[in-house]
């Protein structure tokens, strides 16, 4: 049979796809990060590092980067451990199962900034249902001893609860002392269930003989079973998880564009929102191309140390 | 073969289609906010503008979310070259077309006009679409900062008067948080265009630029930053979310909402069991010298035939100095752009007293100052972040927030 050119038409046209829709954009945002491009002008400058630098100078962007990287540091942990955990409890159960996990996938179907606007509803500092319920709650005794602690010999008014009783109601969203964390709950909430599925399929995986074998090696609690087979079996699905949820986490952005918008005071300025804003809405195309690159690099660096790290721990069956 | 005779029977069809409609010309129109303007223009004055012109037929666009999404679009649709004929936009927001070239000037039409007044349109909002002596935007829809009130809540708190200056909302606050108003009080330091900082700058006869260099770091920009500490403070105010600041009024959780009057049809509309009315906005120690106008413009924005550019001036002389003008103030809160509109009014302002305390304060109009050059809307984020953090409690050194703000402004400024 003679060589034949036909394997260059066969790739061709992913690898043009590729570049065209992958590569070339990423390459255009990189140049134009030392512009100072803006929308609707005809030329612009080029000016090196300059924008690059505005990171380091102001303090809005290092105020994007600690957001981002609490809400990470917030949300991945709790929502892996949470899916973990809600995957095992489902997967002991003998019937029932089913319906648990269908109402905790619930909020990975729906749509998150529709559903950002029904947290927009109950987190409302003035007529939501949360503060309504806390509200009400003031004046009902047993509710307020277990809330304030009182019934664990603590000074309810000492308390966090106490002290909105006879104050105010949290403003959920519009205060600093709240709205990241409103915004990560919302955060683990959705992911959750996304990583419970992941982890329902990682259980099935392994063998049942490895608990009959950690058995008679005399591993006889939960507990020990838990770390001596499940945890380490679960190897492959722990990096991927935890891969996505960082990803994603970084990635937040329609809560804080729909509740928030950055505030109060950039506690919620988060890096896509950051690059939105700067690109999108005020045309600062050079700025946004730089905040692009930089999330890119960051998502980045994350991804491979995670793989790298995780990697060397993990037994492949 | 029979899907080919097929696609080319369903082509020919929607040729025949389109073509067959008998307008001469269709022009596209662009308009923010539907919440405010869908029943204005969409529902009311397309349908008198395509009746009163038959042969134009009036296409409107996906309408603007706010002042700040209709220039993108705008800018995003210039350098697409999909720009419609008419744009409707932020007062503030004309200069930036003007300097990229996108704007047409009225100039040439105004000129062709036998008897066009230009004299009926309030001045401060001529001035404002009025570059090198041209005018390049005509108002629309004029509004300015009042102050709403909740009279149940006042009457229970005992206060008699609507208060006059600050110092006295203070002292309301203070009255109604004693008969149970958790919230006594929202202030809009939110609004688009940093449009309440402006108010208390105008408030003392000063702009917010002067000479496109920043005119806050004096006195008078201290005093406005001071009276909004004593504001936030004294009163106890919430960070409610920009879009939810009418929604707790409605619901009468908050019992003073100081914002744009061309919310007052939105409340009425939409506001609970509760007596509401308007009244003057409070000066600082005395009433207030000026306030910024609000609102938006039209502008021409064709790329178009002739025919279009001169279909497309005939609904922008309809929306600003005919008929069009007197449905503005009907549908909504704002002002009509056009002293000929009062005329087609009649009784509407005897029957509708809320809606007239803007027009008392008519005199007070003067310009909605943007900032120039390409950091426009960054430069607006830096204060609405400075005047955010007062409210969040985060500044309480207004002093060193003044020069904080005025050197990152003056730094941005071209």
């Amino acid at each position: 049979m003679g060589h034949t050119r036909s394997h260059f038409w066969f790739v061709s046209p992913a690898v043009i796809l590729m570049f065209v829709i992958l590569i070339l954009p990423i390459f255009v945002a990189a140049t134009f990060s030392f512009t100072d491009y803006n929308l609707g002008s005809t030329d612009f400058k080029w000016i090196g590092w300059k924008n690059y630098e505005s990171l380091g100078k102001f303090s809005s962007y290092s105020k994007m980067f600690t957001a981002s990287l609490t809400y990470v540091v917030i949300v991945v942990p709790v929502s892996v451990l949470l899916g973990l955990g809600s995957a095992m409890l489902i997967s002991s159960l003998r019937f029932g199962g089913e319906l648990y996990k269908a109402i905790f996938f619930l909020p990975v179907m729906a749509t998150l900034l529709a559903m950002a606007y029904a947290w927009e509803f109950a987190l409302d500092p003035v007529m939501g249902v949360i503060n309504k319920v806390l509200d009400d709650g003031c004046s009902v005794g047993w509710f307020y001893k277990f809330f304030t602690g009182s019934w664990l010999g603590f000074n309810p008014t000492e308390s966090w609860y106490g002290g909105i009783c006879s104050d105010r109601m949290p403003n959920w969203l519009g205060n600093k002392k709240y709205a990241l964390g409103s915004i990560s709950f919302i955060g683990i909430w959705q992911a959750f269930g996304f990583n419970m599925v992941l982890y329902l399929a990682g259980l099935t995986s392994i063998p049942r003989d490895l608990y009959a074998a950690a058995e008679i090696d005399g591993a006889n609690s939960t507990w020990e079973k838990f770390k001596l087979v499940t945890w380490p079996m679960l190897g492959p699905t722990h990096v991927f998880v935890v891969t996505i949820t960082s990803i994603r986490s970084f990635q937040v952005f329609d809560t804080v564009e729909a509740l928030t918008r950055g505030g109060p005071s950039k506690s919620t300025y988060m890096m896509v929102y950051a690059m939105y804003e700067k690109g999108v809405k005020q045309n600062l195309i050079g700025m946004g191309s730089t905040l692009t690159i930089v999330f890119l690099g960051f998502v980045l660096v994350l991804t491979m140390t995670q793989v790298y790290f995780i990697n060397r721990k993990v037994h492949y069956s | 073969m029979q899907v080919k005779i097929a696609l080319a029977v369903i082509f020919a069809a929607s040729v025949a289609l389109s073509s067959s409609v008998a307008y001469a010309v269709t022009i596209e129109v662009g308009y923010p906010y539907s919440s405010l303007f869908d029943v204005t223009i969409k529902d009311t004055i397309v349908p008198m503008f395509e009746k009163a012109h038959p042969g134009i037929k009036v296409k409107l666009r996906a309408t603007y979310d706010n002042y700040e999404d209709a220039a993108n679009t705008i800018l995003r649709e210039s350098v697409a070259g999909k720009l419609p004929d008419v744009t409707f936009q932020g007062l503030n927001r004309q200069s930036m077309f003007v300097e990229k070239g996108i704007a047409k000037s009225f100039e040439p039409f105004i000129a062709k006009e036998a008897n066009f007044a230009k004299d009926g349109y309030h001045k401060a909002m001529l001035d404002l679409g009025t570059f090198n002596g041209q005018v390049y935007g005509l108002p629309f829809s004029v509004s300015l900062p009042v102050g709403n009130y909740n009279m149940d809540a006042l009457n229970k708190a005992g206060i008699k008067d609507f208060p006059t200056t600050w110092d006295e909302v203070i002292v309301a606050c203070d009255k109604l948080r004693a008969v149970g108003y958790d919230n006594p009080l929202f202030w809009g330091w939110n609004i688009t265009g940093n449009w309440f900082f402006q108010a208390l700058m105008w408030s003392q006869g000063e702009p917010i630029l002067k000479n496109g260099k920043v005119n806050f770091d004096g006195p008078a920009g201290l005093n406005a930053l001071k009276t909004m500490k004593k504001l936030f403070r004294g009163c106890r105010m919430q960070n409610l979310a920009a879009g939810d600041a009418g929604k707790p009024f409605n619901a009468a959780k908050v019992a003073m909402f100081f914002w744009s009057t061309s919310a007052v049809g939105a409340i009425e509309r939409a506001k609970g069991d509760f007596v509401y009315k308007t009244s003057e906005f409070p000066g600082m120690g005395r009433p207030p010298m000026g306030l910024p106008a609000g609102g938006n413009s039209v502008m021409l924005v064709s790329t178009g035939s002739n025919a279009e550019i001169d279909a497309a001036w005939k609904f922008v002389k309809f929306c600003t100095s005919g008929e069009g003008a007197a449905v503005v103030a009907r549908t909504t809160g704002y002002m009509p752009p056009n002293k000929a509109a009062n005329e087609m009014l009649g009784d509407f302002y005897k029957d509708n007293p809320n809606k007239h305390t803007a027009v008392r304060q008519a005199g007070l109009l003067r310009e909605w100052i943007a900032y120039p050059g390409d950091n426009s809307l960054a430069i607006t984020q830096v204060i609405y972040d400075g005047l955010e953090s007062i409210v969040t409690g985060d500044s309480d050194d207004m002093e060193a927030l003044q020069q904080e703000l005025s050197e990152e402004v003056a730094s941005m400024l071209p």
